[in-house]
């Protein structure tokens, strides 16, 4: 039911985010881990655009690739990028780091096959077919609706959390004026 | 539906255990909050992996708000480390032990 293209693009966006993400946080150049969640955030976004979700895609390139990632490498560029190099990248206890994450994806995948419902194709829809009637899912005008309709309030409290992230950056980076 | 439900969350697991060994291992504190944004990514693919599935788009609307969290704790995040800068040079959680007992 799906087509092949679609499909093969979809794993060949997997496998390079899987693959961006690991050299990211194995990388000793912090740039360099820079550059490749760059990468991991563009075929993030790939994968958004497949399931339908054109604009959390868009705004995936522009709010996280576009001013998130460039804000930490601004502030990358204020440490000392040698000194670091020639740093050891990972910390004594990294074996137990790996096991910890392995362990994370191990307690994920069991809670998936735990609710696994092989009758309607892994996790049951709440309510069924819905999926012919809403064409529109995933356009920009079914999440605005759902953003200023129902979602009025919590859209508001974003703007709130923004407001409040914006007054404590400059608050902390600050510098502070001899008193 | 281009693939089943399960294998976007498979793949949102094992980003998220990326992300989770980024934080433990790195030493440098950027890039352990840039492991926290690898984390608050594979959360979104399983969000919107869901809003596909159940066709809600709820989902993708809670996938706006964990993108609006990340900026502020981005934000938030990178103002301590410029403090911490100012104090100390080096962003390495190892000589932050000022607050151990």
């Amino acid at each position: 039911m799906a087509s092949l293209p679609a499909q093969a693009a979809f794993y060949y966006m997997a496998a390079a985010s899987i693959a961006s993400a690991l050299l990211a946080v194995t990388r000793k150049n912090p740039v360099h881990s820079m550059l490749w969640v760059l990468a991991l955030f563009l075929h993030v976004a790939g994968i958004f655009l497949l399931l339908g979700a054109e604009f959390l895609a868009a705004v995936q390139v522009i709010v996280y690739a576009g001013a998130i990632l460039v804000f930490y490498l601004f502030v990358l560029m204020l440490l000392d990028l040698p000194g670091e190099q020639a740093r050891p990248r990972f910390a004594a206890h990294w074996p137990l780091a790996a096991a910890g994450g392995l362990g994370i994806v191990a307690i994920i995948w069991l809670a998936q096959f735990a609710t696994h419902d092989s009758t309607r194709n892994g996790i049951a829809p709440a309510a069924l077919p819905s999926a012919t009637e809403s064409p529109l899912l995933g356009s920009l005008a079914e999440v605005g609706r759902a953003l200023f309709g129902p979602f009025a309030l919590p859209f508001e409290m974003a703007s709130l959390v923004l407001l409040a992230a914006i007054v404590g950056a400059v608050v902390l980076a600050r510098r502070r004026v001899e008193t | 539906m281009i693939v089943p439900v399960g294998v976007v969350l498979a793949l949102s697991a094992v980003l998220f255990g990326i992300g989770v060994f980024g934080f433990l291992a790195r030493r440098n504190l950027i890039l352990m909050l840039i492991s926290v944004e690898v984390m608050l990514n594979a959360v979104n693919l399983s969000l919107v992996g869901f809003s596909h599935h159940l066709a809600d788009p709820r989902g993708q609307v809670l996938a706006l708000f964990v993108i609006a969290v990340a900026a502020a704790e981005a934000g938030v995040g990178l103002g301590l480390v410029i403090a911490l800068y100012r104090n100390r040079p080096g962003a390495r959680v190892a000589d932050l032990t000022q607050l151990k007992w």
